[in-house]
């Protein structure tokens, strides 16, 4: 009796540990019910999402580029201004696309070109002084560190973020316009790859997409992006000034504007959840909320608290690092519990009801 | 009766259980095959197929631990510049990149130049004949070894390369055609005249996720493996390279690089930090003695290298899959791409203790035949001989890296040319696969690819 009572117990906890490892494919949700909805969730996100913002960013880049021209015809503090506000927009569009880091703004190295940190200054300076011809190729043949939005940034705020007009040698100018037309045929660059095929090939993951095999791969692949620009934000962007209590490590300290690239860092994550850039359409949303309420809950929960933690500062980052440090871990926490929310949930999920 | 009762109550839970696992036996497919080998990485793979593959930690690292390899890994993608600067200068005067990750992308496979663009995400190795100190490859003066082809404004970067290629036409044995490219490379600009006879080896950057586990396998598991008379007779010999080890000033075993030419990950990274970019460190430095890199960045640095995890295998258990496993173990490609090897056991670091890992290479030189010779010893590796590199996670390379780039120089353009290149101590087991019919070449992909 004994030893059949502990032949029954076993098998009984083989079945129930059988039956809860692969609880998930039992419950009858195996995801053959709503492939048609991650089809069109997939092509509304390359569309609606992807290729959308890199239009955009494209247009905000001619839009930089014109003011900058502008600021060079008519050296005003009002022009100074409208180019200053002019790059804050495409930087907006700009961080907003890092939570969708991947295809061809990676693989042809667009990214190193228009965002590498630190700017070197004494080679900028060098060529500021040299008598070199600042065409855009010129600018093209340069090192990464010299080229972008953050060369940009320090030509149009100063070392100190208080530049006025009067200060803008020819040189500059010059250098400037130059930097202007080369981010906007980078950004032209990255729109037409997705405008000339990538977005097919997100649109059709596992139909025939050359880059993604399955439906799941593309999923993970926006989860793993999502992932990614919280861990990005948290553990190096913020992490690294505030653990060093070093503002000079700060990205973007010109134009005073890191807490606006972390919201919009951050801000990208709902945006490819949700399926809407410009144009709100299907996004993992659907899907999450089709099989599992309380994630989507949770996603959009922890999503609010790391913006309302980022939004909880009146001072700029590299100063708040020394004087707002509860707040700032505050802030790193409720990235990296989002962040986890993300990887050990949302992964998880795509797993379970994406093929 | 109560004895037939439990009996039929046993039949049913064992149905019941037969029925559940065959339920389920689609999305554990992979995770059930018996012999374990979609765990590429043992305890240490991760399930990413994404363009981020390459670049996780260890699972299961300690909070502490986790930082460090964040450390690293920030400072594996930190940008020099020229110093003085506020952060990270010291870049140059003359360079090859900017960052460990310029050339490392996601981890990953250096992207070869096209025709006519500058050599970026390529090195080139250059050296005289003869040895020069501790066995090593003698420096080209002026140039040492290698051409650093980037300089900061106002400097002259040592030379260029230009890269050309010619078309070559085979034929399978069933007739089909197919064509290799072959590669040439001419210096241009010299920033002084180069000497007669110098060596030139094309290098491009090489995936860097899994050191942490080959650095773990122990010296006489890699010697065991060593044939260097062919004494077995199978035409495969396999060596070890011995090289110069600068933080225990004696020869040691040979591991990473193309040509095994260096001991270990720390003085690999330094030698890079260096040669590559221009930072001195504590083990290469010029001779003003002034450090760029402190220790213990150097340290998180090759932390992060230790414990970038391996990512695991897919559709291992698809029928041509499994078809083009058994081609490889019967062609003989698994003699030197060795699928199975056992890490040591080491208390100090339990992550990488006694793992069955899959790298496919046994860490040793062999001769590759003249097509691929880049005439350029190393230590003791001849201008034959290349390190078998390791296969895993190769078929994630068109995902993380958006290209299909293979060997020391980049000029197959995928892996079927991969393979067709392989001769010497290879030449045989490649015409066993060159001969095979198309089925069967696919199957043969198929299978690196589900690595």
């Amino acid at each position: 009796m004994k030893t059949k009572a502990i032949t029954f117990s076993c098998l009984l906890a083989t079945v129930l540990f059988i039956t809860l490892s692969c609880s998930k494919d039992d419950d009858g949700n195996d995801g053959t019910d709503d492939i048609a909805l991650q089809e069109e969730i997939l092509a509304q996100v390359a569309t609606n999402v992807c290729e959308d913002s890199y239009i955009d960013m494209h247009a905000k880049a001619v839009a930089l580029n014109e003011a900058i021209t502008t600021l060079n015809g008519t050296t005003t503090d009002a022009n100074l201004a409208a180019a200053q506000a002019a790059w804050r927009d495409i930087r907006t569009t700009w961080e907003r696309t890092e939570s969708w880091l991947f295809g061809p703004i990676d693989a042809d190295e667009i990214d190193p070109r228009i965002d590498t940190w630190p700017v070197d200054f004494n080679d900028l300076d060098g060529i500021l002084a040299n008598g070199d011809e600042l065409t855009e190729a010129y600018i093209d043949g340069l090192e990464e560190s010299l080229k972008g939005f953050h060369p940009i940034e320090y030509l149009l705020w100063g070392e100190n973020g208080n530049k006025t007009a009067a200060q803008f040698t020819d040189r500059e100018k010059a250098y400037l316009s130059a930097l202007g037309e080369n981010l906007t045929k980078l950004s032209a660059d990255v729109k037409d790859t997705w405008q000339n095929g990538y977005t097919q090939e997100l649109a059709n993951a596992g139909r025939g997409s050359s880059e993604f095999a399955t439906r799941q791969e593309a999923f993970l692949q926006l989860v793993d992006a999502m992932a990614g620009i919280c861990d990005e934000v948290a553990n190096a962007k913020i992490k690294e000034p505030f653990d060093a209590a070093d503002p000079t490590l700060e990205e973007s300290p010109f134009a005073k504007n890191s807490f606006t690239d972390f919201k919009n860092n951050i801000t990208g994550i709902l945006l490819m959840y949700q399926g809407k850039f410009n144009t709100d359409g299907k996004g993992l949303e659907d899907l999450v909320r089709t099989h599992n309420l309380s994630l989507d809950a949770e996603i959009k929960a922890n999503h609010a608290a790391a913006i309302a933690a980022l939004d909880a500062f009146n001072v700029p980052f590299g100063e708040a690092i020394t004087t707002r440090q509860s707040d700032i871990q505050n802030a790193m926490d409720k990235i990296n519990a989002l962040a986890t929310t993300l990887e050990g949930k949302l992964n998880p999920f795509v797993l379970q009801y994406v093929r | 009766m109560h004895l037939y009762k439990s009996t039929k109550l046993a039949i049913a839970f064992v149905v019941g259980v037969l029925t559940l696992q065959l339920a389920c036996r689609k999305y554990q497919d992979d995770t059930t095959n018996p012999d374990d080998e979609w765990r590429s990485g043992g305890e240490q793979t991760v399930f990413d197929q994404g363009s981020g593959a390459f670049g996780h930690a260890f699972n299961g690292l300690p909070a502490y631990l986790a930082r460090v390899h964040e450390v690293g890994d920030v400072q594996f993608n930190a940008t020099f510049v020229s110093a003085p600067a506020p952060l990270n200068p010291g870049l140059g005067p003359v360079f090859n990149n900017v960052s460990c990750s310029s050339c490392h992308v996601n981890d990953g496979r250096g992207k070869i130049p096209g025709r006519g663009e500058s050599a970026a995400n390529m090195l080139f190795r250059v050296s005289l004949p003869g040895v020069g100190e501790h066995g090593s490859p003698l420096p080209v003066p002026g140039y040492g070894d290698q051409i650093q082809n980037r300089a900061l404004l106002n400097y002259q970067p040592e030379a260029d390369v230009a890269i050309g290629y010619t078309n070559e036409s085979f034929a399978f044995g069933d007739g089909t055609s197919y064509e290799l490219r072959r590669p040439t490379y001419t210096i241009t600009n010299p920033y002084r005249p180069l000497p007669q006879g110098v060596l030139l080896s094309p290098r491009v950057a090489a995936p860097i996720f899994g050191l942490g586990l080959l650095e773990a396998i122990s010296d006489v598991d890699i010697l065991a493996r060593e044939d260097p008379s062919d004494l077995d007779g199978d035409g495969i010999s396999g060596r070890a390279n011995w090289v110069w080890n600068i933080d225990e000033q004696r020869t040691t075993l040979g591991r990473f690089g193309w040509k095994a030419n260096q001991p270990s990950l720390l003085q690999q990274t330094a030698a890079a930090y260096f040669a590559d970019i221009g930072i001195a460190n504590r083990l290469f430095s010029d001779t003003d003695g002034v450090l760029e890199i402190t220790d213990s960045l150097l340290y998180a640095v090759d932390f992060y290298l230790r414990t970038l995890a391996v990512p695991g295998r897919r559709n291992v258990g698809a029928a041509t899959v499994q078809q083009g496993k058994a081609l490889f173990l019967s062609l003989g490609c698994s003699k030197c791409h060795i699928p199975d090897q056992r890490t040591a056991v080491t208390t100090a670091f339990p992550q990488t203790s006694y793992q069955l890992i899959h790298p496919y290479t046994d860490l040793l030189l062999h001769d590759m035949g003249e097509g691929l010779a880049d005439n350029r010893p190393d230590f003791l590796a001849d201008g034959n001989e290349w390190r078998t590199a390791p296969l895993w996670g190769i078929g994630l390379t068109q995902k993380v890296n958006g290209h299909t780039n293979f060997l020391h120089d980049g000029r197959a353009r995928n892996l079927q040319e991969a393979i067709l290149w392989h001769g010497g101590e290879a030449e045989a087991a490649k015409d066993r696969f060159r001969t095979l019919g198309k089925p069967d070449r696919d199957a043969v992909i198929a299978f690196l690819e589900s690595l």
